[in-house]
């Protein structure tokens, strides 16, 4: 999971353009020519339902530079995420359940343990991070037509 | 993402064998050989699944399913694979009391994707044996099938994902030769749904099952999911297959045949 969110954060980096660093430091040698105005804007994504966990809904901050040459007026616009915020998932685990009586005999009782053994595979659902994936998504789109 | 291989040490690169990732079916597959010294051995069984996919998959509109669910092939006249899984969906749907059925969700078409992955798994496992492979593993979107072990570790170290704590896993289970599947919610946002009440079941996280075969787990925990609380009763009857059941309350409740094909107990080998 959190593999696959360090890839899409890639992603969505590279999606949107750099600044262009080589031209931002010429400009700084010679005299006036260029004047950098630097916003931040936040963009929420669609809410996306991740299984039972309800909807997950991501926040990015996006960093936009115009930069204008002032004698040929032609201005450059850059645009990058500066951070992502998710919120935590909702709390299910505090219902009580009933099962059947007859069963507990047979079945090992335990409770349940976060272990971050070491493994060679992971056996489970992966809905949460395709809710991710898609939340994101549509908060970069938002960005790019800012 | 979670489906894919977390290496245990040494490092990837120093890993033997070959093993690649390949996003078929709409889910990540992973294949790790660790007795393959070619990766070209892996064509073979992504071709495979690829043909499964052209065959079986509902989005594809020339696929002999979508062909069945438009009333262009009759049944007699599909590949006998296509005849096999169904017929033995109508052997689940049964066997599971009806609460694995492939036309739940619409009584005219059938969708057998929910047995057409662990199926195409237990095939993709019968052509690595063909292979001479004896050290692999294969997982489809969570759903596992392992034999030998994950070299230079003498079995494969299977993590059951937290319900709720997406990074980690509620528990291990160490085998050579075994089966794994795990129902909570699918991917792609879609729920399991009691056939029954066609509402979501209450009280249970997750149902992982264990055993010989990966499309009869596969199918087995998605129905025992789909029976919320009165799932762990059921799975207490299930012969070679073992259950374990995390609940919303956050009790575990493991069948003894979970327990024993889960040797959970084997501690990685130092170094």
């Amino acid at each position: 999971m959190r593999t696959a969110i360090a890839v899409v954060l890639t992603t969505a980096a590279l999606a949107l353009p750099t600044v262009d660093a080589w031209a931002a430091a010429t400009a700084q040698k010679t005299v006036p020519k260029k004047k950098v105005v630097t916003v931040r804007k936040s963009f929420t994504g669609t809410a996306s339902q991740a299984g039972r966990w309800g909807d997950l809904q991501v926040t990015i901050v996006v960093k936009k530079t115009t930069t204008t040459v002032i004698a040929t007026k032609k201005k450059t616009v850059t645009r990058k995420v500066t951070s992502v915020r998710v919120p935590v998932y909702p709390d299910h685990t505090d219902r009580s359940v009933f099962i059947n009586e007859q069963a507990l005999p047979i079945l090992a009782q335990e409770t349940l343990s976060a272990q971050s053994s070491s493994v060679d595979l992971v056996s489970g659902a992966t809905d949460t991070s395709y809710a991710f994936q898609s939340s994101l998504q549509s908060a970069i789109l938002q960005a790019k037509s800012w | 993402m979670v489906a894919a291989a977390r290496t245990a040490s040494p490092p990837a690169e120093r890993l033997p064998g070959a093993r690649r990732v390949e996003q078929i079916m709409g889910l990540p597959i992973v294949v790790d050989a660790r007795d393959a010294d070619d990766p070209a051995a892996l064509d073979e069984i992504f071709e495979w699944f690829r043909l499964v996919d052209r065959t079986f998959s509902t989005f594809i509109p020339d696929s002999e399913i979508s062909r069945l669910n438009r009333g262009e092939l009759a049944l007699v006249d599909a590949h006998a694979d296509v005849r096999t899984v169904l017929a033995r969906c109508e052997d689940l749907r049964s066997e599971t009391n009806g609460y694995f059925d492939v036309r739940a969700r619409d009584r005219h078409t059938v969708d057998p994707s929910g047995l057409v992955k662990g199926w195409s798994v237990d095939r993709a496992a019968e052509i690595a044996d063909g292979l001479g492979w004896r050290n692999y593993a294969i997982n489809a979107g969570g759903d596992i099938r392992l034999r030998g072990g994950a070299l230079p570790e003498p079995v494969w170290r299977v993590g059951i994902q937290h319900p709720t704590l997406r990074q980690k896993v509620a528990a291990v289970v160490a085998s050579d030769d075994l089966a794994v599947a795990t129902s909570g919610e699918y991917s792609r946002g879609e729920h399991v749904l009691d056939p029954h009440t066609g509402r979501p079941p209450a009280g249970v996280l997750s149902v992982t099952i264990t055993g010989p075969e990966l499309a009869t787990a596969d199918a087995y925990a998605t129905a025992a999911f789909a029976m919320g609380v009165a799932g762990p009763a059921w799975t207490a009857r299930l012969g070679r297959y073992g259950a374990m059941t995390i609940l919303a309350d956050e009790r575990v409740l493991k069948t003894p045949a979970f327990a024993r094909s889960a040797g959970s107990n084997i501690a990685p080998s130092a170094g």
